[in-house]
């Protein structure tokens, strides 16, 4: 638990700063949450936003969601509560990321923040071009701007080099930096040469009451390790191939649930074909996420083998279902869990063999606590609400600060960037400024409808909703 | 009948007519800018200039006769099929919805929806090129699924008047469609 | 709840008198048909409506009474309000209006209603092909779709003339001028022998494309390829539909069908003629047929010296001689073969133009399929190099390709139709690769001999493979990216093939 003590100190910190903590009611602001993933795409990235939105819509925020157009999802569309998705019409180039030009999203995103009324942009996922573009008009446009990083990066190879170099230029003018564990602070830190006081940790969530465990659904006869994710390289797929032979041909009586749908599932399937062991290694595909606590509880040992995390959501679910965990020790994934939930090794099939074997002989033993003991545990450890409370808390501080005039920010953008590429952005930055003028004077604000508020203190939704509960 | 100056989305000026023919039966025109005579000389001294120089390097007279032609052809095109001098919405209680649109060149466009087939008028909102603006549609029922939307007429579509305006419009649409259902 | 009121126009001014139409069930509205005049009898408006009835097969009645008090007409009123008494009904609609003013009255004896007044245009509702045919299930219907059905089956009312010598008058509109439309009438009269004598030229028609020498293999493959025949098998299917017995002409979609395919003949066999006269003006054909031998020449002279070239040293490459040589003088000896035969037929091609050119009668289509398919057989040699070449390069795509896999250790799984990684031995992988350099010398000369047992077996099936000419109505969606992606594959693009033909 020593991680969790840590956070809950920078969290104290954090609001020692926050002048609007005098003041008993905190202001309530407009949020636009922009990202290239959410829904229908599927992934952590996505319900992190969805989930996010949801408590901070609870809390009396206004909230809008911008993303890129999904097929024929596309306008707008009202989720759960009033959240409402603006689903904008720009060009998918790879990986349901869209094309950064710098330019080409400021006319749609500059209506949305315009009609929305929006005081801080929070911009999510390094990966996302729409979340970087976004974060540098915002600041064209006067707006405040947080940054929630969900990735770790590596510092060697030449994509990730200009990815570092992308980040670093967009991050130096956000004004705050959220991460999901420590070790992704550090990596964010490190990539983007920022300064560490602007950097808060805010772990992921999960909803304990949708990963409850369920003992009588196990086989008794023999032992299931479960494992649930993308079957993807960065998800050590390699490595989980070269486990289940080994531990296969030692334990009979050991069986393989594995859900999930990627470019590595033939690496599965081959093995399983080598080795016969159809009738033990069973292939789920793709999961929906209600599907997956179905899966859980049938398991009693959770393996993830990623070779790169920045805060392992899945484990914690492994977890709250009663499950016992085995990891790779990468990344963020030592603070998640407290250390007699889990038991990390190596991201080698050796060293993630050995293990296994100690947990399934633990597991033989009984030595283990009950499933509802570790769910426990883990139900409070992580919930939506302490991340929101922890967010807002981002914003109020963000919302005082005030946004560097143009000439200040170029000259920021030198300074902290290097004088090719800093002299590079600073020029896009002033088209960038040239570009919103010429907008601003084809469509002027003041002939922008505001949008009607489904949210915040104004909100339609919430109103109906108080309206209609006390009649309930 | 009232008439009151109201805003399109694009800051141009534009008037709503509201006609209450009886209590069930209203009129909403909405009326559009005359086209002014300055656009139309720039646009017209633009392409005679344009031609003057290409007749000027070739020396060819076809080059400034058909520039008079493409002109005056375009002018026409432009009043007979773009220019909408005014839209207007009849509703009529228990009977339909009437939609026209007049030409600037007096051609008239009309479609008749019946009440039967209509679900309810509701304002949307939608990305229009660069921005993102609320119009007002027609919603028709889908005659198999009893909740479902078959498809949607969007009303004032040329001269995209702004939300308050649509809004005006929406409540005392609402009124009748509220009383004959 | 509203009343509707349905108003023919033409009855505006009529004199007072009964108003005479139909409720429209299920809604609450009314259709007027026609206002009876005074002075009648009672029994012989019900009579009369009676026998509209039976002609139209409309329920009509008598809807109310109109007045439109004339000078010295004072006392009409309180006898119109009577007459409700002598024609029972459950609503009685009283519609009156004073000489000079716009508005209209109503009346209602029991509760307050709000009403709705629409005129319409009697005319112009029954012309319009609006009105619903199948009225069996007219309950279901809107309001509307059974006013326009109401108005369009009381036609014979409507034929009633103004000027008859009736026990009764009335007013709604009618047809003015039917004599007008003798021509239609002729016609429609002669009409009937022209069908049948269409059809009984079809049937001959199709007796003899019937014919057992046509379904043999050679005749019914060419005839599947040359666009001449399917343009001729398109215009039988139209005359025959054409020509076929009216016996869902009710149906105006049909009717508007024929229509549209009469208008489309004509059009086409009108554009036909225009370029037939043009082309036998003044010795267009014979300029034709000069003209073609040259161009067809020149054509192959151009031919031969890009073979030349790249028999060469093509923009610089270095090629591997041997193989250039075959190909080339492959290729040479083809194009050598065409010349001469087109050379050989060069005094019979004015001919076959001033006959082909005689097909235009047919329509302007049919001529052009013609041209289709003559400039498809003149350029013959060129399709067959395109052939020949493109499977080439398909086949040392897939050499490449497997090669490529067999370098990453990559095996292509037949059975499943996938990539599988294997492991080789080293004196596994030496004969494979030795193999495919080898094949890359040779492989014009013994294609399958090299292929690597892996490798997914090439469909080398025929050069031409069965495939449907889009028709009108069903073009196939290709987008320009495939097009690539076959050029690149090194797939043939003229027999198109589509993904889903293909049989694994």
């Amino acid at each position: 638990m020593g991680q969790r003590k840590k956070v809950g100190a920078v969290k104290t910190s954090s609001s020692e700063n926050d002048t609007g903590e005098a003041s008993k009611v905190s202001p309530k602001h407009n949020i636009c949450m922009v990202s290239d993933f959410f829904y229908p795409n599927m992934g952590g990235v996505e319900s992190h936003i969805y989930q996010l939105s949801q408590c901070l819509i609870e809390k009396g925020h206004k909230v809008v969601i911008a993303t890129h157009a999904y097929g024929r999802r596309k306008g707008v569309r009202y989720l759960t509560n009033g959240l409402k998705v603006y689903y904008l019409p720009l060009q998918v180039m790879y990986n349901q990321s869209t094309a950064t030009t710098c330019f080409h999203s400021l006319p749609l995103l500059r209506c949305v923040f315009v009609r929305e009324r929006i005081t801080v942009v929070h911009a999510h996922s390094s990966f996302s071009a729409m979340a970087h573009d976004a974060l540098f008009h915002a600041k064209t446009m006067g707006l405040n701007t947080v940054f929630t990083d969900h990735s770790l990066f590596g510092f060697a190879d030449v994509s990730s080099v200009l990815t570092n170099k992308l980040l670093t230029v967009s991050l130096c003018d956000t004004n705050h930096i959220v991460c999901v564990s420590y070790t992704s602070k550090e990596n964010t830190v490190l990539r983007a040469a920022l300064n560490p006081e602007i950097v808060s940790v805010i772990p992921n969530a999960v909803d304990p009451t949708d990963f409850t465990p369920d003992p009588s659904q196990r086989p008794t006869d023999r032992i299931t390790i479960v494992v649930i994710s993308r079957l993807v390289y960065r998800k050590g797929i390699d490595l989980l191939g070269g486990i289940i032979p080994e531990l296969c041909l030692k334990h009979p009586d050991l069986h393989f649930l594995i859900g999930g749908e990627g470019p590595k599932r033939i690496v599965l399937e081959e093995v399983r074909e080598k080795y016969q062991l159809h009738d033990r290694v069973r292939l789920l595909g793709a999961l929906e996420h209600k599907d997956v606590r179905g899966v859980l509880v049938q398991g009693h040992i959770f393996l993830n083998t990623s070779l790169t995390e920045a805060f392992c959501m899945a484990i914690v679910e492994g977890a709250s279902c009663g499950l016992q965990v085995v990891s790779t020790r990468v990344g963020g994934i030592p603070e998640v869990l407290p250390e007699d939930l889990i038991t990390l090794c190596e991201p080698t099939v050796s060293s993630l063999c050995k293990g296994l074997e100690k947990v399934i002989a633990k597991q033989r033993s009984g030595s283990f606590p009950s499933p509802n003991s570790t769910h426990a545990r883990v139900k409070n450890l992580y919930t939506w609400r302490n991340v929101a409370e922890r967010t807002e808390k981002v914003y109020d501080r963000v919302a005082g600060e005030e946004v560097l005039p143009l000439e200040k920010r170029l000259w920021r953008l030198r300074s902290h960037c290097g004088p090719v590429a800093g002299s590079i952005f600073a020029f896009v930055a002033v088209l960038d400024f040239l570009f919103l003028l010429l907008l601003q004077w084809l469509v002027p604000d003041r002939h922008m409808d505001f949008a009607v508020d489904a949210t915040g203190p104004n909100g339609l939704w919430v109103k109906k909703r108080q309206k209609s509960e006390p009649g309930c | 009948m009232e008439d009151e100056s109201f805003c399109n989305i694009s800051g141009k000026p534009i008037s709503l007519d509201c006609q209450s023919h009886s209590s069930f039966c209203r009129e909403f025109t909405v009326s559009t800018p005359k086209i002014s005579i300055g656009k139309v000389m720039v646009y017209t001294c633009s392409v005679w200039l344009f031609a003057y120089t290409v007749f000027f390097f070739t020396q060819n007279t076809a080059v400034l006769s058909s520039a008079i032609l493409i002109t005056l052809v375009g002018m026409m095109l432009h009043i007979h099929f773009v220019k909408v001098d005014h839209e207007s919405l009849l509703v009529i209680g228990s009977l339909g919805i009437q939609v026209s649109s007049s030409y600037a060149s007096g051609r008239e466009v009309t479609t008749f929806i019946e009440m039967s087939k209509i679900k309810d008028i509701v304002i949307n909102e939608a990305v229009y090129l660069h921005q993102i603006i609320y119009y007002l549609c027609v919603l028709l029922r889908d005659p198999s699924e009893p909740h479902g939307v078959s498809s949607v007429v969007t009303l004032f579509q040329s001269s995209k008047p702004r939300l308050n305006c649509l809004v005006k419009i929406y409540k005392s649409c609402q009124e009748i469609l509220s009383t004959c259902k | 709840m509203v009343l509707k009121i349905f108003f023919p126009q033409c009855c505006n001014r009529a004199d007072s008198g009964l108003l005479v139409g139909r409720w429209v069930s299920g809604h609450d509205s009314a259709v007027v048909l026609a206002v009876i005049h005074y002075p009648f009898i009672p029994g012989q408006v019900k009579q009369y409506i009676q026998q509209v009835q039976a002609q139209s097969g409309v329920e009509l009645s008598v809807l109310g009474s109109w007045s439109l008090p004339k000078d010295g007409q004072e006392g009409m009123e309180s006898f119109l309000k009577d007459l409700s008494t002598i024609f029972p009904q459950e609503r009685w609609l009283q519609i009156s209006r004073e000489f000079g003013k716009t508005g209209f009255t109503y009346e209602e004896q029991e509760d307050e209603e709000k009403v709705i007044f629409v005129h319409y245009e009697q005319r112009k509702v029954m012309l319009s092909q609006l009105h619903p045919i199948q009225v069996q299930d007219s309950e279901s219907h809107s309001e509307l779709r059974q006013m326009f059905g109401t108005v369009a089956r009381s036609q014979p009312l409507f034929f009633m003339d103004k000027y008859d010598d009736g026990p009764l008058k009335s007013t709604h509109w009618q047809s003015e001028g039917r004599e007008a439309s003798i021509i239609v009438e002729l016609l429609k009269q002669a009409s009937a022998p022209l069908c049948v004598l269409l059809s009984w030229l079809l049937a001959v028609w199709t007796w003899i494309c019937n014919v057992r020498i046509f379904t043999v293999f050679p005749l019914r493959f060419l005839a599947s390829k040359l666009s001449t025949c399917i343009q001729l098998s398109y215009r039988t299917e139209h005359l025959r539909t054409l020509s076929s017995p009216k016996a869902d002409s009710r149906l105006s979609s049909s009717v508007c069908r024929k229509a549209n395919i009469l208008v489309s003949v004509l059009v086409d066999v009108a554009l036909g003629v225009a370029l037939m006269w043009w082309l036998y003006r003044d010795d267009h054909i014979p300029m034709l047929a000069d003209a073609l031998v040259p161009a067809a020449d020149r054509v192959a002279q151009q031919l031969e010296e890009l073979l030349q070239w790249l028999m060469g040293a093509p923009a610089g490459l270095k090629m591997n001689r041997a193989l250039d040589q075959v190909l080339g003088r492959f290729f040479l000896y083809h194009i050598h073969l065409w010349i001469s035969y087109i050379h050989l037929m060069s005094p019979f091609i004015q001919g076959i133009l001033w006959y082909g050119g005689l097909s235009a009668c047919l329509g302007l289509t049919f001529a052009l399929s013609l041209l289709s398919d003559m400039v498809a057989l003149l350029t013959f040699h060129i399709y067959c190099f395109y052939v020949y070449g493109a499977r080439l390069y398909c086949l040392k795509i897939y050499g490449l390709s497997s090669l490529w896999r067999l370098f990453r250790g990559k095996k292509w799984n037949v059975l499943r139709q996938r990539v599988d990684s294997c492991s080789y031995d080293l004196d596994q992988v030496t004969p494979y690769i030795k193999n495919i350099m080898v094949k890359k010398h040779n492989s014009c000369l013994s294609p399958h001999a090299a292929v690597p047992p892996q490798i997914n077996p090439l469909k080398c099936g025929a050069v031409v493979q069965t495939y449907r000419t889009p028709t009108y109505s069903c073009y196939p969606r290709d987008s320009w990216a495939a097009l690539v992606k076959k050029l690149f594959v090194g797939e043939l693009i003229y027999p198109w093939r589509h993904k889903t033909t293909k049989s694994d």
